[in-house]
């Protein structure tokens, strides 16, 4: 449907090589008009960013930390235009951006940017995830005339979503836990974690969680009892750059090592910054992707 | 009254909270119990304890009933101390963070302690209030800590408190619950004193500015060992105080048991619901407690509002 739609558009925007000025995109609050081939470009979301990078396109200004390690380049050449959550508005009415991107943690700041500069909100959050990675890049891929790049990027994110596919298949359930500073919540498949379970195939050890932002609070108990086959870890502390409590000091303890995951050495403690900063990122996508499958092919099937 | 008729409530609710759980009993039960169950158990009761305890020793010490520490601006002092920690020193020993967390209670309690020395006495309402405000400063500057080093999210762990992380080897601290339970039984005839003021507690031969120290150490130790392990607890020192004084008046060597042992068992049903509401996720217990616990404080200040213009 969404796929069609922007093919709709895509054929209206060059049927139209005279108002090739102006492009629609399609946002998180659906599709906006902007002037096509911005250059100067703001961006307060790590996931923009990162999209933003693998389709090899510059922005000036980025945020005071951008958590991944691959994009400290993209880092270095930029300025720096606030946090995440709070722009600096003085630096940016001094750069005069042609667009400013913001989503996620900087998606409430859209009203105040937008009279600084035409801002999108391009947020990706919940249940279906890869879906609005997949119109993010897309979305990228016409405003700055790179479709070319665009196409080539999701052939080989869907390679990647396939080759997981293919890894996980078999090997039982699992049950996804972000551990926060000694405690545990659990993600269910309409979560911003979910695609995991949606998208890649895995079993869900436990049926019907909420979609809350931070998870169900649960006991160990609730995981000795769900008893997955794997246990698939992100750990916030070290998303945000603390390392208070690690997730493998939470998890060591008698009621997880009495699961199947524990005792079969399938717990996976994925990277947890391109999950949960950059969540929906092209290249973070394909790096959680990667963690997946190099967990997973390991296993004999069965 | 007699005391006895909590023993059989406090029985019922040890087992229910023994044989409620995620995790099903049927294989391994002794196990179970013994990793979890009745560590979770354990935990809860001696934090409520803990909490009434230092709940007394704070009301005798501004001889004002409707204090509490979480209205003394402890707990905000306590968080902004571990803040510091977690930004020196991340890596610092459970041993090392309480520390760190009782002295700057301390700090913070000390610092109430002057305001409230200042606050005029006619009024039972004022000192709450200036709690309140005095907290709220405190916690103002601790979220701006955590806000500029990205720790809100610990901000919010430590101000829940909870217990589904409790099982064998994370709760072991709150022990010494137990040990200051002691000390304070064998301080409680001093403590009744200071509750009488400076003036007359001195009449009496009491050494004041000691005792109400040593009172407070106590305090600050007790809040900073139940906020590391288990997170913040608000009214519980207020409700489980007053209804036992409300009830068997203010001998306190009588009433330490009895607070300690209300505020357990208050503590636990606010687990013991938390984990049923939902089951089998978890409602903090704090949220579930704070619930309870605000009805009866708006109960306790119009009763007090009642009851001020009579001395």
């Amino acid at each position: 449907m969404r796929k069609t739609f922007l093919g709709g558009l895509l054929a209206l925007a060059l049927a139209a090589p005279l108002a090739a000025q102006t492009v629609t995109i399609d946002t998180a609050i659906g599709p906006v008009p902007l002037a096509a081939n911005p250059q100067k470009i703001a961006v307060f979301d790590i996931a923009a960013l990162d999209t933003l990078t693998a389709l090899g396109i510059d922005v000036a200004g980025v945020t005071d930390k951008v958590y991944l390690p691959s994009l400290a380049p993209v880092a270095a050449k930029a300025q720096v235009i606030g946090t995440l959550f709070e722009p600096d508005f003085e630096a940016l009415v001094v750069m005069q951006p042609d667009l400013i991107i913001a989503g996620g943690r900087s998606s409430t700041q859209v009203a105040a940017l937008s009279e600084i500069a035409p801002t999108i909100d391009m947020t990706i959050w919940g249940a279906g995830l890869l879906d609005q990675a997949r119109a993010r890049i897309a979305a990228y891929g016409l405003l700055f005339s790179a479709q070319e790049a665009a196409q080539g990027l999701t052939q080989t994110l869907e390679a990647k979503i396939a080759a997981a596919r293919a890894a996980v298949a078999g090997k039982g359930n699992a049950l996804i836990l972000l551990t926060n500073g000694g405690k545990i919540s659990a993600y269910g498949s309409q979560s911003r974690f979910g695609w995991l379970h949606t998208e890649i195939g895995l079993p869900e050890a436990v049926a019907g969680l909420d979609d809350e932002t931070h998870g169900q609070s649960v006991s160990f108990e609730f995981v000795a009892e769900a008893d997955p086959d794997w246990l698939v870890v992100v750990d916030r502390g070290a998303a945000i750059g603390a390392q208070a409590e690690a997730a493998v000091a939470t998890l060591d303890n008698p009621l997880i090592a009495r699961t199947a995951a524990a005792q079969n050495g399938r717990i996976i403690y994925l990277d947890a910054t391109p999950l949960y900063i950059a969540g929906g990122g092209a290249n973070a996508v394909m790096q959680t992707l990667d963690e997946i499958i190099a967990a997973f092919a390991a296993e004999v099937e069965g | 009254m007699s005391r006895l008729w909590l023993i059989p409530i406090l029985a019922g609710l040890i087992l229910i909270s023994l044989a409620l759980g995620a995790a099903s009993l049927s294989q391994d039960a002794g196990w179970l119990l013994m990793v979890s169950r009745i560590p979770r158990t354990l935990a809860a009761l001696l934090a409520g304890a803990g909490l009434a305890l230092a709940g007394v020793v704070v009301q005798q010490a501004v001889q004002n009933r409707l204090v509490e520490p979480s209205l003394t601006g402890t707990p905000e002092a306590c968080m902004l101390g571990l803040l510091v920690v977690t930004l020196i020193a991340p890596g610092m020993a459970v041993a090392g963070k309480m520390l760190v967390a009782a002295a700057s209670a301390l700090v913070g309690m000390g610092g109430f302690l002057m305001l409230a020395d200042r606050v005029p006495r006619q009024d039972p309402m004022l000192l709450p209030i200036v709690g309140l405000v005095y907290g709220g400063i405190l916690g103002a500057v601790a979220t701006w800590f955590a806000w500029s080093a990205d720790l809100m999210q610990y901000l919010g762990i430590w101000m829940l408190g909870e217990f589904s992380g409790v099982m064998i080897g994370r709760y072991e601290w709150l022990w010494s619950v137990a040990l200051l339970a002691g000390l304070l039984y064998v301080l409680a005839d001093r403590i009744t004193l200071l509750g009488l003021g400076q003036t007359q507690a001195r009449a009496l031969g009491l050494d004041y500015g000691q005792t109400r120290a040593l009172g407070l150490v106590i305090v600050a130790a007790l809040t900073a060992l139940v906020l590391v392990t288990v997170g913040a607890f608000p009214f519980v020192g207020l409700v489980a105080p007053n209804l036992v004084s409300r009830w068997r008046g203010d001998n306190l060597r009588a009433n330490l048991p009895v607070v300690a042992l209300l505020g357990a068992m208050l503590v636990l049903g606010a687990d013991v619901i938390g984990r049923v509401i939902r089951y089998p996720f978890e409602i903090p217990a704090a949220t579930v407690f704070a619930v309870l616990g605000a009805g009866v404080f708006l109960w306790l200040l119009r009763k007090a509002a009642e009851r001020a213009p009579h001395g």
